[in-house]
């Protein structure tokens, strides 16, 4: 499920006849989060880090007294840290978050980078189309908002069918707030 | 915002040859990189096997003289025993084997060309590490390639301590030799390592979603314990010869008695990464061989939960029975035991595995193709080595067999003829998928049969030579150990030739093999995902998320 919405679900929100004026400071109607897929949950991470320390410790027992112990235990570290700072650095690298708020007079889309600023857009939901592209885009099912003069991707990272799906999903809200 | 790129399908040009090549972050490319480079030491390293049972072929010392190589026999001129040379040739066959060759082949080639496609990753999760990975490993070669031709020990060129480098041998050797050859070892030691954590990364956090631990293919399984135990020896490996380095060369005693150090304990932190090592080198092999004859018995693999355990636990106990490698050097009684013990403990999960793959067969449609010719070598060759692995783990009989041909006989069995035969079925199983090209299924058939004639005639005479008490790691021996070691040796000379005609064989099929046009040129059984791809496969593959249709096969759901 990397994409949810602020019900904490897959299902978009019923929004007919609801308003909410970005202008005025209300709550966005809907907001939705999309991130890229990482198969290791964070309790997966803590096992294999933990599993690994215990066993690279292993030959430190037949060393425990001799002067060896201080040889070794540098290049021992150093894989362990080594392993630990590259997962970690996986994780950012993945830490792509895409943010879609909907309000009555507004819609903004904000992007976090793991490294660099972050993209945001806005427009007028009344101008704004969405569209998919089966083949054109450079993948399957290549799903982008236009308005505002600009036509920026959504979701780029997620299977065809979630796209197809998302697409749905977003055009019927945008056709209940006009 | 991002902003969309609708018409910038096909963006970027096609790299060129430099670019591509030597700048490379793909992981395909990569791999292909790898397995070249290992065909290339790998060739090296066996010409010095043949100049070696060259010298053994007949009592006496024909070739390796004090007054040069020779390479035609002649009794006329004199010719002193150099026992330096044949050290030498040994110690760089080891170093390149172990180091150079086989891990680069299994783990670095296939490895990268197919864990990445079988999880639907786009690529490895650090490209960029992955060149360096791979330029690192280059480097080592080279620095070892260096160093046998430096100035070392006995005022000739080259070390000639053992792949092993044991003190005080390794600490007081001339020249400057030795230390290249630290080096060498260090750089292929950091390529590994780097290797391993992009691997073991990319195997964790990468998987197509869906994919969860027990359903990722074996191979893809096999990769990932191989990485973790590389991870987990490699840097012991380093911290011992960086001390033997500074003892070296700037006089600590960390092995050095007269200092209070003991060249026992390097032993242990030696064997310590040693034992994992073999371990390293053959589970890539098992998962190749799961794959072939699941595929070529058109049967699914038989047990694969326990398969995927069977080899985490040959993981796991690899660490903890490094010292049936020394039980002649002084070992109390009850670490003996203890030893011995978990040495034994390690045949369940390999019988597991190879009762699994018997059982993946029964029953099944078997095609004999070239590759299942392989991976049926395999089996065979391997369970013989697992045999005499057994022998040799009693401490009491290896009294008798330590240092003997027998461990030379065993060791070969398992790792020269397993993980080699585990390669070649690797090569042909996939290189019609990796080149679009196939080899000829005739040729094939005849490289595994002189192969798996020739490199049983090789080793399997040494078994009797080891019982007959002839001792490893000498350049002539007593008369009595003519007869079989003249059969040895014309059984090495046929393995070669097979190997020149592998090499043939590669380069017909790369130049002029039939074309292959379907993405899965074996059959259904075939099921993991570089089988959904065109052969070969485009530039950049599973950029868009893979289909949980296309891998998922169990019948659960």
């Amino acid at each position: 499920m990397p994409f949810q919405w602020q019900n904490e679900s897959t299902k978009a929100p019923e929004l007919s006849g609801a308003s909410s004026f970005a202008a005025k400071g209300g709550a966005p109607l809907a907001s939705l989060s999309l991130w890229p897929y990482r198969s290791l949950p964070r309790r997966g991470f803590v096992w294999f880090v933990g599993a690994t320390f215990a066993l690279i410790s292993l030959p430190l027992f037949a060393v425990i007294g001799t002067i060896v112990l201080w040889g070794l235990l540098p290049f021992l570290l150093l894989a362990v840290g080594g392993m630990w700072y590259f997962l970690e650095r996986s994780y950012k690298d993945g830490s792509i978050l895409e943010q879609l708020d909907i309000w009555t007079d507004k819609i903004t889309l904000c992007r976090h980078n793991p490294r660099g600023p972050n993209n945001t857009w806005e427009a007028n939901p009344y101008w704004v189309s969405v569209h998919l592209h089966p083949k054109s885009g450079p993948v399957e099912n290549y799903l982008t908002l236009k308005g505002n003069d600009r036509e920026v991707e959504l979701g780029a990272f997620l299977t065809p069918e979630e796209r197809q799906n998302l697409h749905d999903q977003i055009q019927h809200i945008l056709i209940q707030l006009r | 915002m991002a902003d969309a790129a609708i018409h910038g399908h096909d963006d970027h040009a096609k790299p060129g040859f430099f670019t591509r090549w030597f700048m490379s972050t793909n992981h395909k490319d990569i791999g292909i990189l790898y397995l070249f480079t290992g065909a290339a030491v790998g060739f090296i390293s066996v010409l010095f096997t043949v100049y070696m049972r060259m010298e053994l072929m007949n009592p006496g010392v024909q070739y390796m003289c004090m007054e040069g190589m020779r390479f035609v026999a002649d009794a006329t001129r004199e010719c002193t025993p150099n026992g330096h040379m044949w050290n030498v040739f040994i110690t760089y066959h080891g170093v390149l084997m172990m180091f150079f060759v086989v891990i680069p082949a299994l783990f670095g080639g296939f490895g990268n060309y197919f864990m990445p496609l079988m999880i639907g990753a786009p690529d490895m999760a650090f490209p960029r590490m992955n060149n360096l990975s791979y330029w690192l490993y280059v480097a080592g070669t080279s620095l070892g390639v260096a160093s046998m031709l430096s100035p070392g020990g006995n005022d000739q060129l080259g070390s000639g301590v053992g792949w092993v480098l044991y003190p005080p041998l390794s600490t007081t050797e001339a020249g400057m030799s030795m230390d290249l050859a630290i080096f060498a070892v260090h750089l292929s030691g950091a390529s590994s390592i780097l290797g391993a954590i992009n691997m073991i990364t990319t195997f964790l956090n990468m998987r197509t979603p869906g994919m969860t631990l027990h359903k990722v293919p074996l191979f893809a399984w096999s990769i990932f314990v191989t990485a973790w135990l590389i991870l987990l020896s490699l840097p012991v490996l380093a911290g011992a010869i960086t001390m033997l380095l500074t003892d070296r060369n700037f006089g600590t005693t960390f092995f050095d008695p007269s200092g209070g150090g003991d060249p026992i304990l390097y032993q242990h932190i030696l064997w310590f990464f040693g034992h994992p090592e073999v371990y390293i080198i053959i589970l890539p092999g098992f998962g190749i061989i799961s794959h072939v004859i699941a595929t070529f018995s058109k049967k699914p693999v038989f047990g694969y939960l326990p398969m995927v355990y069977a080899m985490v636990a040959i993981g796991v106990l690899g660490f903890v029975v490094w010292a049936h490698h020394m039980y002649t050097v002084g070992l109390s009684l009850s670490q003996q035991s203890y030893f011995m013990l978990a040495t034994m403990v390690i045949a369940v999960p390999t019988g597991i595995k190879v009762f699994s793959w018997i059982a993946t067969m029964w029953g099944g449609s078997i095609e004999f193709k070239t590759p299942m010719l392989f991976a049926l070598g395999f089996l065979f060759l391997f369970t013989v080595g697992g045999v005499t692995g057994i022998v040799l783990s009693q401490a009491a009989l290896d009294r008798v067999y330590h240092d003997t041909y027998y461990v030379v006989a065993h060791f070969h069995y398992v790792m020269s003829l397993g993980a080699v035969f585990a390669i070649f079925a690797g090569m042909y199983y996939w290189i019609g998928k990796m080149s679009g090209r196939q080899y000829p299924e005739w040729a094939g058939k005849l490289h595994f049969f002189m192969f798996f004639i020739g490199a049983n005639l090789t080793f399997f005479p040494q078994h009797f030579l080891g019982r007959q008490g002839m001792p490893r790691r000498y350049i002539d021996y007593p008369e009595a150990f003519a007869y079989w070691n003249h059969l040895s040796s014309y059984g090495a000379f046929l393995s070669f030739a097979s190997f020149l005609l592998f090499i043939g064989i590669m380069f017909y099929t790369l130049f002029w093999g039939k074309r292959v046009t379907e993405n899965n040129y074996w059959n259904p059984y075939a099921d993991t995902l570089e089988w959904t791809l065109p052969s070969p496969p485009p530039e950049h593959t599973f950029e868009v998320l893979a289909k949980q249709e296309d891998w998922d096969h169990s019948k659960a759901h």
